[in-house]
């Protein structure tokens, strides 16, 4: 898959700092295999453009992926996945989904405080969660 | 390390008795863009017309491109664009004109970029500055100033009168400037959900002194809201090193501590034999604990 900023989501208005959840979009694409070695990431010019932030808020994302491993600078192309990197796509080095499902836990946690609130059951929850991932697919 | 853009030292402005602004040091530096934040009344503006030598200081140091602001060269000031937060031109003038009489004080005037900001705000050439709204001037004065790419651009409340249309348009502006190289933005607001898109820098102003100045994502790192459950009711002198704020009862309490550190969350665990869970705040939130009586 060669990325799009539309893979990305911010909330500038959330207390997590943008790079932050930049850095925590892109790793989490990298560890399902998503992102395949070689993969390239939209320039931080384009990143920022269409996500609307400071450029110099993608660059320190980019920044931290790169001392970390997770992404290599190519000259003058940009930010890749090494190509080095083993697969996270191939079935032996994915991060198990027990892992993957730990990631999401926080954000349903705040669905089903908000489900509760507003009285829906456990169906009916289910049903939106359902139906934004369709939506997703297509 | 280049040499900060704008810098202020022991920077006291009164008015007669009324001292609004005191102590203010501030080192602003290239390519930064700072949001400036603070209640109404807390000196935003006498600030930036200080710094700008539009108001003359009453005491301490301004340096703004290495120069007093008091005796600012030509070269200097057409380094800069500044957009008060009350916009006045010529009122007899038509948007066309005043551009064309605006871009002769400037060499860098790119008559292309301001074609295509007027378009973008939908200004239209022929209407007469006076027939204009407070909204409409806002944007054509911002056209103004971002025609030459100012190296330094000053905004003083930017998006006050704008709709939500034209503040985002607004914004996209100010990115694609600080795309280019170094340009360095200073604008005041009390929008804090713009600022966190643009800004990477945040200065807080209270009762005229700068309370916090930082990168913002170090600040949001920084200033966090524990909620800590102890084993059994906290004693009334309870209170935790540091705190902005604190609220407790019975065993709970809720406490905003303006730079948290990895061994707080450890020693509250123990002394109280609590749970203590961090909660990240934005930055209304932020600015709201900063400002708790």
């Amino acid at each position: 898959m060669q990325p799009t900023s539309l893979e990305f989501a911010v909330q500038p208005t959330s207390g997590v700092p943008i790079y932050r959840q930049l850095i925590d979009q892109v790793r989490a694409l990298v560890a399902s295999g998503r992102l395949k070695p070689g993969d390239r990431l939209p320039s931080v010019r384009q990143m920022a453009a269409d996500l609307q932030v400071n450029m110099m808020t993608v660059s320190k994302a980019y920044a931290k992926l790169e001392s970390d491993g997770v992404l290599e600078r190519e000259r003058g192309l940009g930010m890749r996945v090494p190509v080095g990197a083993l697969d996270a796509g191939a079935a032996t080095t994915m991060v198990p989904v027990v892992e993957r499902q730990q990631e999401l836990r926080p954000f349903a946690e705040e669905l089903a405080t908000r489900a509760w609130q507003l009285k829906l059951t456990d169906d009916q929850a289910l049903a939106v969660v359902r139906s934004v991932l369709k939506g997703r697919k297509s | 390390m280049t040499d900060p853009v704008i810098s202020t030292s022991h920077l006291k402005k009164s008015f007669g008795s009324k001292t609004v602004l005191q102590d203010v040091d501030m080192n602003v530096p290239a390519g930064a863009v700072v949001g400036l934040v603070g209640t109404n009344g807390s000196g935003k503006s006498t600030l930036i017309k200080c710094l700008l030598g539009l108001l003359k200081k009453t005491s301490g140091s301004i340096s703004l491109f290495g120069e007093d602001p008091w005796n600012l060269s030509a070269s200097a000031k057409s380094r800069l664009g500044y957009v008060p937060q009350i916009v006045k031109l010529y009122p007899w003038m038509k948007v066309k004109h005043i551009v064309a009489y605006t871009s002769a004080y400037y060499d860098a005037w790119d008559p292309a970029w301001a074609e295509t900001l007027l378009d973008r705000w939908e200004l239209p050439r022929d209407h007469r500055i006076a027939t204009m709204s407070p909204g409409q001037l806002q944007k054509l004065a911002l056209v103004l100033a971002l025609s030459y790419r100012p190296e330094l651009l000053v905004l003083d409340e930017p998006v006050a009168s704008l709709d939500p249309v034209a503040r985002r348009e607004f914004l996209s502006s100010l990115l694609e400037l600080c795309q280019h190289e170094q340009h360095t933005v200073l604008f005041s607001t009390h929008i804090t959900s713009d600022l966190e898109r643009v800004a990477s820098h945040l200065a807080i102003l209270k009762e005229g002194r700068i309370v916090l100045f930082d990168e913002l994502d170090a600040v949001k790192d920084r200033v966090k809201r524990l909620r800590i459950t102890a084993a059994n009711d906290l004693p009334a002198n309870f209170a935790v090193r540091g705190a902005l704020r604190s609220e407790f009862s019975h065993n709970r309490a809720m406490v905003a501590v303006g730079d948290l550190d990895d061994r707080l969350v450890g020693e509250l665990e123990e002394k109280w034999h609590a749970d203590v869970a961090v909660e990240d705040l934005n930055l209304e939130e932020i600015f709201l604990e900063l400002h708790h009586e």
